[in-house]
């Protein structure tokens, strides 16, 4: 990780509704490099969505950036108007959202969609941003993007849907890119698909990529960082590897018991992750986890554990990782599983 | 990292049952609460709503507890205005002078009383001559016909007590007609919420024949949808094509023009607006997994209209009432502006503001206050359906 | 774990199944669009079992489940359930059926009416076939809630307060109030986070055991249908391409199809997809409207000759228990 890109700062992020406040996101702090895939996992109501919403500054109403900061090349993000935002949008951060139904407007052919976006951040005569927009369709695998430019969202598949997405998106060289669920909605085989592209482009032109997702097939085939949200805080941060082979987080440990193994022959139950996730008008005062967690301790009900450094680029939020934490046994099993391999 | 040193009994172990995760905390709400709730932040149309509660609650009471009856006639009294000009004839006694030229005996504070009897009228000099109080007081109208050398500030009478000319004393409220009278000397507020009756009430009947009709209709056309939808979608677009005038005159033909046929005619032609919007819902509802479940649970058709589609339909049912109804009482007063509306005594805000239109240049107010009553009812009720629309709309449910 | 199943005791045998959605065009409906939505569906289910169907959008596997418990009418074949084939039967006599097959739903949010109390919802199908009234009905609502996992205070509240596991196991409760024998899922598990993923698995297969349910699985996720499958059934534009035991089809795939599809699963291992053989299928998958002639999967098979756009190749059985459409099976030999 040489340059960062970006650097989130204790990120704080609230809906008033009228139940009272949702603390969504409740101090995150994470970094980026340039060119690099960093993963965001998360079940819904975990804060990873809002998270990616609060960078862009897209927040919908009632949602505000509390407090923290969000520096993008080293200047804050956060007190910027929406006039100087957008310049931002698109042309220094772009976003490809889940469902590429809704995410293109259906009145305007694709090409129309590619265009607008580059005449908008870029210089250029309407025939160059033509040539360009025919570019990156070919660029993200739509054959024969010449006369395909001219159709219609609709005249699209899905799959065609989310590359023709991408391809606006990437149509102004962002320098991050983040992608927000981007092949859920998608069947597998498109899925593949779509993952194969983003790792063909991450090797092609050097963007930084922020995923977000619930499924952790597909952070692990893309990124080379993850990072575990759990009730608006981050419960993990680490490599792929560190996060998936020696997971020091009970809230992963819990995600990685949860999925079948495909690759295993004698069929095992599955463990699940008991209960549900906390409600976030009234989020816990210590661990957001620990009513789940089997290994939950009384600290963890009255203090928001610190996080521990148990390896470089390896945090971890949990009492259990304390010095002078009784030890558990299935905890340092478990941290040691080693993934799948298991 | 926070090193400071813990209490040991904190790394105590806690006990799955002990940690309530199933636990809902936030407080239950049903969906009309939750409405309830974002209605109440709107302020139009609370406004609206509370002045509708005000409008039914007068038209059911109103007319028990004014003095006046609508259909008492008085023919001396009529068209008297709600501000009259008084002119003093002593301490006690104040006269008002009506524009038909009628001298009336009124209080200070605008209490109208009796009608003067002249005591001499000069109709070739255009005067004449009434005894107040032993005090002689002439009404010289000759000055309407002069000619605008002699009359220059176009005065049309002048009035005189005891050879002196007599100043406008002060102008105040009509105090016993508080909206005045109309042509026939009936109480235009004993008339007006007498009016709102009858329009709230043709409203509110037609809107709930609608609402049967329509969702009955739309329910079924849109439950069984294919060719039978197909045929009663047709059957609506016809009836939609019939002028409403046409059908209410025929109607009035047939059974006479009067309360019964305009409900008849508005129950029987607005129910198509509400058939389609039904329709539509449950088109979109009835392949929702629930209906889907309900069905593979063996329920009946009947069943799952009731229990399932309907209620589901309710948000859009409701606001489509509330818009319905503003249209209603402007048909109604529309058909009976034109004629084919309630029948005399019974009044309308239509037949009032018809009633007024022959003296509109000389008593405005008789169209004025039935016009206001109908602009803020149908007013209050759009508020009150912009309202349920945001309030019910599930798309804005947080 | 391995389950004890009496391979002659059938629960529910499909026939040949189509269903094809006919909409009408024009003012008298002259034109008309045929989409195939299933066409040529044969499966057997033994008691006790659980099959496993698996494609994408679009395959026909949720018109399958639907067609099976008549929320669809038969185009043409048949669907015996315990010797009687419910294909053709009405409505009226198809009730006394809906007690003993139910359908658990994909979208927890939609699948439970949000005007009506918990209560009320799992107690509809106690009203419907006027099983209890009154402090009976009570009592077993309360009953259902706390084998799901729930408690008795829940019956009260809305749909909306509950989560997306617990909304799931909601509609799991209703399903089970009529004591069925067979229950369809129908993507019971692809709306729900992954952590909730294993409760609800986990509660299907506790239910299986103690209930003696049998199965029909439908999901797009291939990882779960594995792990709660006994037997699969690979799905593609309205036709079964590949029907095997779990284990078998995922360790020898025969299909094409089957092998793209297993083989697009992201696994959540690093040093797996680093070293996985991944099969990207190109392009998408046809219009049912006008399926390709011959094989339907030949536009996006690499291994396509001129046989499979002339011939549609035969389901049969290539090793025992193990059926798959391929024309390589019988070129080859």
């Amino acid at each position: 990780m040489a340059d960062k890109l970006l650097e989130v700062k204790n990120l704080k992020t609230s809906f008033f509704t009228h139940v009272g406040e949702v603390q969504a996101v409740r101090g995150v702090s994470f970094d980026l490099g340039v060119g690099e895939a960093l993963g965001i996992v998360g079940e819904s109501g975990s804060g990873k969505s809002v998270t990616s919403m609060s960078l862009m500054k897209l927040l919908q109403y009632p949602g505000v950036i509390k407090e923290g900061q969000i520096l993008f090349e080293g200047t804050d993000v956060v007190p910027k108007t929406e006039k100087e935002m957008r310049k931002i949008r698109g042309n220094d951060i772009a976003m490809i959202f889940q469902d590429p139904m809704t995410s293109l407007n259906p009145v305007y052919t694709i090409g129309n969609q590619i265009i607008e976006a580059i005449l908008e951040h870029q210089n250029v005569t309407k025939q160059q941003a033509r040539q360009k927009a025919i570019k990156m369709l070919e660029l993200v695998g739509i054959p024969s993007p010449e006369s395909r430019i001219d159709n219609y969202p609709h005249e699209f598949s899905g799959g065609m849907r989310q590359r023709a997405m991408i391809a606006i998106a990437l149509s102004c060289e962002p320098k991050l890119l983040i992608a927000d669920e981007p092949t859920t909605a998608l069947d597998v085989t498109i899925q593949a698909q779509i993952l194969e592209l983003m790792r063909e482009l991450k090797e092609k032109i050097n963007t930084s990529i922020i995923l977000i997702t619930h499924d952790l097939g597909v952070v692990a085939d893309l990124c080379s960082r993850i990072i575990v949200m759990y009730g608006g805080l981050i419960m993990e941060e680490g490599t792929a590897e560190q996060v998936f082979y020696t997971p020091k987080h009970p809230y992963t440990m819990g995600l990685l018991k949860s999925i079948p193994k495909v690759n295993k022959k004698e069929k095992e139950r599955l463990i699940p992750i008991d209960g549900t996730p906390p409600d976030l008008v009234k989020p816990p005062t210590g661990c957001p986890f620990y009513a789940r967690c089997e290994y939950a301790m009384k600290i963890c009900k009255e203090q928001v554990p610190p996080y521990f450094g148990v390896a470089p680029g390896h945090r971890s939020m949990c009492w259990r990782l304390h010095e002078d934490a009784p030890a558990h046994e299935d905890f340092i099993k478990e941290s040691n599983r080693g993934g799948t391999h298991g | 990292m926070s090193e400071q040193t813990i209490n040991k009994a904190l790394w105590e172990n806690i006990p799955k049952e002990n940690k309530d995760a199933e636990v809902i905390s936030r407080p239950s709400m049903t969906y009309w609460q939750d409405a309830w709730r974002r209605l109440k932040k709107n302020k139009l149309s609370m406004l609206g709503l509370l002045f509708i509660f005000f409008m039914v609650m007068t038209a059911i009471i109103g007319p028990y507890v004014i003095s006046h009856d609508y259909s008492t006639q008085q023919l001396q009294l009529a068209n008297i205005p709600p501000k009259i000009d008084i002119y003093k004839v002593d301490d006690a006694t104040y006269i008002y002078m009506h524009s038909e030229y009628k001298l009336f005996n009124v209080t200070a504070d605008g209490l109208l009383s009796d009608k003067i009897k002249e005591t001499e009228n000069d109709l070739t000099n255009r005067k004449r001559v009434y005894n107040i109080d032993g005090n002689e007081v002439v009404l010289d109208y000759s000055y309407a016909s002069k000619k605008v050398e002699e009359n220059p500030d176009g005065v049309k009478f002048k009035l005189f007590m005891n050879g002196e000319e007599m100043k406008v004393y002060d102008s105040v409220h009509n105090k016993s007609y508080v909206l005045g009278t109309d042509g026939l000397g009936r109480d235009m507020l004993a008339r007006v919420i007498y009016g709102a009756r009858i329009s709230l009430l043709i409203a509110f009947i037609a809107t709930v024949v609608n609402f049967f009709i329509g969702v009955l209709y739309g329910g079924v056309s849109g439950y069984f949808g294919g060719r039978v939808d197909n045929l009663m979608m047709r059957i609506v677009d016809i009836i939609n094509v019939i002028p409403l005038l046409l059908y209410v005159i025929l109607l009035s033909v047939i059974i006479g023009s009067g309360l019964k046929s305009i409900i008849i005619a508005l129950g029987s032609v607005y129910w198509v607006s509400m058939a389609r919007i039904v329709r539509g819902q449950v088109l979109s509802l009835k392949e929702q997994e629930y209906v889907l479940a309900a069905r593979t649970l063996g329920a009946s058709s009947m069943r799952i209209m009731i229990r399932h589609l309907i209620p589901n339909a309710m948000g859009p049912i409701i606001v489509s009432m509330t818009m319905l109804i503003p249209s209603a009482i402007f048909t109604e007063a529309f058909l009976s502006f034109i004629g084919l509306g309630v029948n005399a005594p019974l009044a309308s805000w239509g037949t009032l503001a018809n009633d007024a239109l022959g003296g509109l240049r000389s008593y405005p107010y008789q169209l004025f206050y039935p016009s206001l009553a109908i602009s803020v009812t149908m007013l209050a009720f759009n508020f009150l359906g912009d309202g349920l629309r945001d309030a019910l709309d599930p798309r804005l449910r947080k | 774990m391995a389950k004890q199943l009496n391979p002659n005791d059938v629960l529910l045998e499909v026939k040949d199944l189509k269903k094809h959605f006919v909409s009408r065009h024009g003012l008298f409906g002259q034109h008309t669009t045929r989409v195939q939505a299933v066409d040529g569906v044969s499966f057997k289910i033994l008691r006790g079992e659980t099959l496993g169907l698996v494609g994408e959008s679009g395959c026909g596997k949720s018109t399958t489940g639907r067609t099976i418990i008549r929320l669809y009418d038969v185009t043409s074949g048949e669907v015996i359930f315990d010797g009687v084939d419910i294909s053709k039967v009405s409505q009226g006599e198809m009730r006394q059926y809906r007690k003993k097959i139910q359908m658990i739903f994909q979208d927890p949010y939609a699948s439970l009416n949000s005007r009506m109390t918990v209560g009320d919802i799992i107690g509809e199908p106690i009203d419907i076939h006027n099983i209890a009234k009154g402090e009976e009905r009570q009592k077993i609502i309360w009953n259902l809630l706390e084998r799901v996992g729930l408690s008795k205070e829940h019956a009260n509240r809305y749909p909306h307060e509950f989560s997306g596991g617990q909304r799931q196991r909601i509609g799991i409760a209703r399903a089970l109030a009529v004591n069925p024998d067979f229950i369809i899922c129908d993507e019971p598990i692809s709306a729900l986070d992954v952590s909730i993923q294993a409760q609800v698995v986990n509660m299907l297969e506790d239910l299986q055991k103690e209930l003696g349910l049998t199965y029909l699985f439908i999901a797009h996720d291939l990882s779960m249908v594995k792990h709660i499958s006994d037997r699969i059934g690979v799905m593609y534009l309205g036709k079964l391409v590949e029907l095997a035991n779990s284990d078998e089809l995922y360790d020898n795939p025969n299909h094409p199809y089957s092998q793209a599809l297993l083989s697009a699963i992201p696994i959540p291992d690093p040093d797996a997809t680093k070293h996985g053989q991944r099969i990207v299928l190109e392009g998408d998958v046809p219009s049912p409207i006008n399926p390709p002639s011959g094989c339907r999967f030949r536009t996006r098979c690499k291994y396509v000759m001129d046989v499979c756009k002339e011939v549609e190749p035969e389901f049969i059985e290539i090793s025992p228990n193990h059926f798959s459409a391929c024309h390589l099976n019988t070129v080859n030999k």
